[in-house]
């Protein structure tokens, strides 16, 4: 438990699905503070709606309605530009697949949020590969994607979510393409950032991944039914 | 970087890019062809009206020049009076006639075309002098090989045949004075000049003081619509044609071919657009997850756009330049198809390369190129980040 | 036909108060050109004054019939138009004495024709005899070019074409890469595709064709239409016969083949696994 400001602050936040056989309520009223600095897992059945959760919170969702504020800035309703920047300068996003961009090497998918941001070449050059080294792949820069393993791409893609000193970091299900003990270190990476300071939500139902968090948020239905820090 | 991903995106799938790039290849050499075709006949056309400078023609009334053998009466009076006139500056007579070589025991017909020298605008003497004596010709190569001649020597000439007395009529010995080339002839057409009192003496009766054709030069900066309407209102046996209508009649005879070169181009145009619109969607569909990454990473959306639309304009970009080389060869090759047309003059280029025809296909193929990638982009930089990333996570 | 031509000089200013020649019995009948009698307002029963020359001595003559303008390509672009007049009415009017431009002479079969007409070579001085035949070639000369020209963009379509064709057929087996994968790691053999991407091309290209001709035959109709209204004449421009129906289905099946199985190349060349990949 630290004194740090909140982070994230989600009041009855509500995203429903209009289908064709009848609306999904994928989240359904969900109350959430997060402080800077915190390491929060959201664990639950498969579609439970974590994913649905995350994703609003790294603004590439929209809520059907509720409120949200990350870092004092409101977005709910944000309009698409201004949240495309929220999520270039705030928010670090690191997906189960990865989701490299093939064409581009290790160096130039770190480099391409920075490039996004309207950083120097040798700056974000220099950058990058400050942060391929911190998440140990200082040898593979010139690689694609095709030519890494699952957790080294997984650390590119570390990388890159870290490249714009974002203020959170979010991460869906990003052991679940790995195997065990790619996933362990996966496990002591997050640790690692976290304690250098980085704000971290991740969704799993790793359990490993989960008990390393601080404070897991169990979700059933679209809700949170328990919140608990360690 | 967003550069980058574009080419990468068109090297990833070499086969298709290189064929989509020959495809508009053979569109936009088809294109510029064809705006080639539209304009090369007006301007060849009206460059070689004004070669000789003379801007307006007379016919017999309700005809074109030459295009019938109808002939304008009293010549010499109507040459007098538009002398006469502050404006005009040289009057040119000209009576064609089909003259009949002798060559052994056989003839070779020739156009004749009657003239005087001194004003003459028909022909461009190559080498001798002008055939401005009585008896005097300048015949063009085509002539001259036909029946074996060198300046310097005779022809027996005559103007036709009579049947009844079983023989040549209007018949001269005619000396070779000069070889001429003659700008208003077809190929391989033989022909000769001579002075228009000869040509008009040897066609008998029928022929006395008459012309074909009269050919006005104006002082330079003289209003020619103006001279033309009053030597229509002065002289009633004759057509007044400026340049400009002149064009405009062939133009008009030939407006199949201006038809032709508009749809055409436009569906040379629309190949090129649907070639490339269909690679570049199929493109960015294979590429919606990356897409969606890009965006979900704060990729603006005019980024997404820039990109996709840099995609389709490359394409047609290096794909009109190539054509644009590929153009002038087909352009050269349908020009010398067309050259065989019967009855135009040598000089009529169908297809005229003008830098303005090569701007306008490239403007033409760049605007589709970038329209191409409109509703690909569209697709693009509107779609629903999550969403796609999910669907991209189950397929 | 020089007669004829310079007529139309005359008519247009064949107005009332010309001098006519000293009247025969009745006047006589002419036809004159359907286009003429649009143009001018003339109807049959209408009386005119021939003239050779503008204000010239004039014949009058009676309307008595319209004509259509043969199916002559030579005529096509000419704007002149036509009258006939019986021979011995337009001898004097234009001051030609007993003379005629060339007579048409019938012979019995091609055999007779060239005999007929080497006979009247050597026979007769200032004339020359010619087959029908000789006079198509040389009055068809422009269409013959035309047509070489249209050969020529028809070649350069069909190149465009199969670049075309072949250009759908890469993105349409690129897009169902996996699929096939996937098929072939089920065990379904390589000439199976391949036999399927052909077909589907060659399907792909019949239905087009089909449509194509369809599209000409329309095209066609329209070219026919319009032309004939610009030039004034029954001349059919285009003509989408059997043949050239036969052709092009032919020629987009063979296209259509040979993409196709270029494009299946592209699907059985590489091992299956390498397919998933991107
Ligand atoms: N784009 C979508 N369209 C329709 N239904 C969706 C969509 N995204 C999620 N859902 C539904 O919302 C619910 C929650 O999904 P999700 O948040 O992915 O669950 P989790 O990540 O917990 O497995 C599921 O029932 C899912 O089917
Ligand atoms: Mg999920």
């Amino acid at each position: 438990m630290t004194g740090d400001e909140i982070l994230v602050a989600a009041r009855d936040l509500r995203r429903d699905y209009a289908m064709s056989a009848g609306v999904v309520h994928a989240v359904r009223g969900v109350t959430l503070d997060v402080r800077a600095r915190e390491y929060v897992a959201i664990v639950g059945p498969s579609g439970c709606g974590k994913s649905t959760l995350l994703n609003l919170i790294g603004a590439i969702d929209a809520p059907s309605s509720g409120t949200l504020a990350i870092a004092g800035q409101r977005l709910d309703g944000l309009p698409d530009r201004d949240a495309t920047l929220f999520r270039l300068r705030r928010i670090g996003f690191v997906f189960q697949r990865f989701y490299l961009m093939p064409v581009l090497t290790a160096l130039e998918n770190v480099e391409l949020p920075m490039s996004e941001a309207g950083l120097g070449k040798t700056e974000r050059r220099t950058r990058a590969r400050e942060l391929l080294a911190y998440v140990g792949l200082g040898e593979r820069l010139h690689h694609r994607p095709t030519e890494l393993s699952g957790g080294e791409q997984q650390r590119v893609a570390i990388a890159r979510a870290l490249a714009n000193k974002p203020a959170l970091l979010l991460a869906d299900e990003p052991t679940g393409e790995l195997d065990a003990r790619t996933g362990e270190e996966m496990i002591a990476l997050f640790e690692r950032l976290n304690t250098d300071g980085t704000t971290i939500i991740v969704v799993t139902h790793d359990e490993d991944l989960a008990r390393a968090a601080h404070r897991v948020v169990h979700m059933r239905d679209g809700l949170i039914v328990d919140d608990r820090r360690r | 970087m967003i550069l980058a991903l574009a080419r990468a995106s068109l090297v990833r799938q070499r086969a298709r890019t290189l064929l989509a790039v020959v495809g508009v290849a053979i569109s936009a050499a088809m294109l510029l062809d064809m705006v080639m075709l539209a304009s090369g006949m007006r301007v060849s056309f009206g460059s070689l009206l004004l070669a000789q400078g003379f801007q307006i023609r007379l016919a017999p009334k309700g005809t074109l020049p030459f295009d019938t053998d109808a002939t304008i009466p009293d010549a010499s009076g109507i040459v007098q009076r538009l002398r006469a006139r502050s404006d005009v500056i040289a009057v040119s007579p000209v009576l064609g006639a089909q003259l009949h070589v002798e060559h052994g025991t056989a003839s070779v017909s020739a156009a004749a075309l009657g003239t005087i020298a001194a004003v003459q605008g028909d022909y461009k003497l190559l080498e001798g002098e002008l055939p401005a004596q009585d008896e005097e010709i300048a015949a063009n190569d085509a002539l001259l090989a036909a029946v074996g001649a060198h300046i310097g020597d005779t022809l027996r000439v005559a103007a036709g045949f009579d049947p009844q007395l079983r023989a040549y009529t209007g018949q001269r010995a005619l000396r070779i004075v000069g070889r001429a080339h003659f700008i208003y002839l077809s190929a391989g057409e033989r022909a000769m000049a001579l002075p228009l009192a000869t040509l008009q003496s040897m066609e008998g009766s029928s022929r006395t003081d008459r012309a074909s054709l009269l050919m006005v030069r104006l002082r330079a900066g003289a209003d020619v619509e103006a001279a033309r309407a009053a030597i229509e209102r002065d002289v009633r046996t004759v057509s007044a044609i400026s340049t400009a209508t002149a064009i405009e009649q062939v133009e008009q005879r030939l407006s199949y071919f201006r038809q032709l070169a508009f749809i055409l181009g436009t569906v040379s145009l629309a190949v090129g657009f649907l070639l490339v619109t269909t690679l570049v969607t199929v493109s960015v569909n294979e590429r919606l997850g990356e897409i969606a990454v890009l965006r979900a990473i704060g990729v603006r959306r005019v980024r997404i756009v820039e990109q996709i639309l840099i995609e389709g304009s490359a394409i047609m970009l290096v794909g009109a330049f190539l054509g644009l080389g590929l153009g002038l060869v087909t352009a050269r090759y349908l020009n010398s198809i067309l050259a065989a047309f019967p009855g135009l003059p040598e000089a009529i280029d169908f297809f005229l390369f003008q830098p303005r025809d090569a701007w306008v296909a490239l403007g033409l193929l760049a605007g589709c190129g970038i329209l191409a990638g409109v509703y690909p982009a569209w697709r693009g930089a509107s779609l629903p980040i999550a969403a796609t990333l999910r669907e991209e996570a189950v397929a | 036909m020089t007669a004829a031509l310079l007529l139309i000089a005359a008519l247009s200013v064949a107005t009332q108060g010309i001098d006519s020649l000293p009247p025969r019995h009745s006047p006589r009948t002419v036809a004159i050109d359907e286009r003429l009698a649009q143009d001018a307002g003339f109807r049959i029963g209408d009386t005119l004054v021939l003239a050779a020359t503008p204000g010239g001595a004039g014949d009058t003559v009676i309307v008595s019939a319209l004509v259509r303008r043969s199916r002559d390509p030579s005529e096509v672009a000419k704007g002149a138009y036509r009258i006939r007049v019986h021979l011995d009415a337009l001898q004097p009017l234009v001051g030609y004495g007993d003379r005629v431009e060339r007579f048409a002479v019938a012979t019995r079969g091609a055999a007779g024709a060239d005999s007929a007409r080497r006979a009247i070579d050597e026979a007769a001085f200032g004339f020359r005899a010619y087959s029908s035949h000789e006079i198509a070639v040389e009055s068809s000369t422009t269409f013959l070019v035309v047509s070489r020209f249209h050969r020529a963009i028809g070649v350069i379509t069909i190149v465009a074409s199969a670049v075309f064709l072949l250009c759908i057929m890469l993105l349409k087996v690129d897009e169902r890469r996996r699929d096939v994968a996937a098929l072939r790691l089920m065990g379904i053999s390589a000439r199976t595709i391949v036999r399927s991407v052909v077909l589907e091309s060659a399907l792909i290209a019949t239905l087009g064709s089909v449509a194509g001709v369809g599209l000409g035959a329309l095209v066609s109709a329209f070219v026919n239409w319009h032309y004939q209204r610009v030039y004034r004449t029954p001349l059919t421009f285009s003509l989408v016969t059997g043949e050239i129906v036969a052709i092009a289905v032919v020629l987009s099946l063979g296209l259509g083949l040979g993409a196709g199985w270029l494009a299946a190349q592209r699907l059985v060349r590489r091992p299956p696994l390498s397919l998933f990949g991107r």
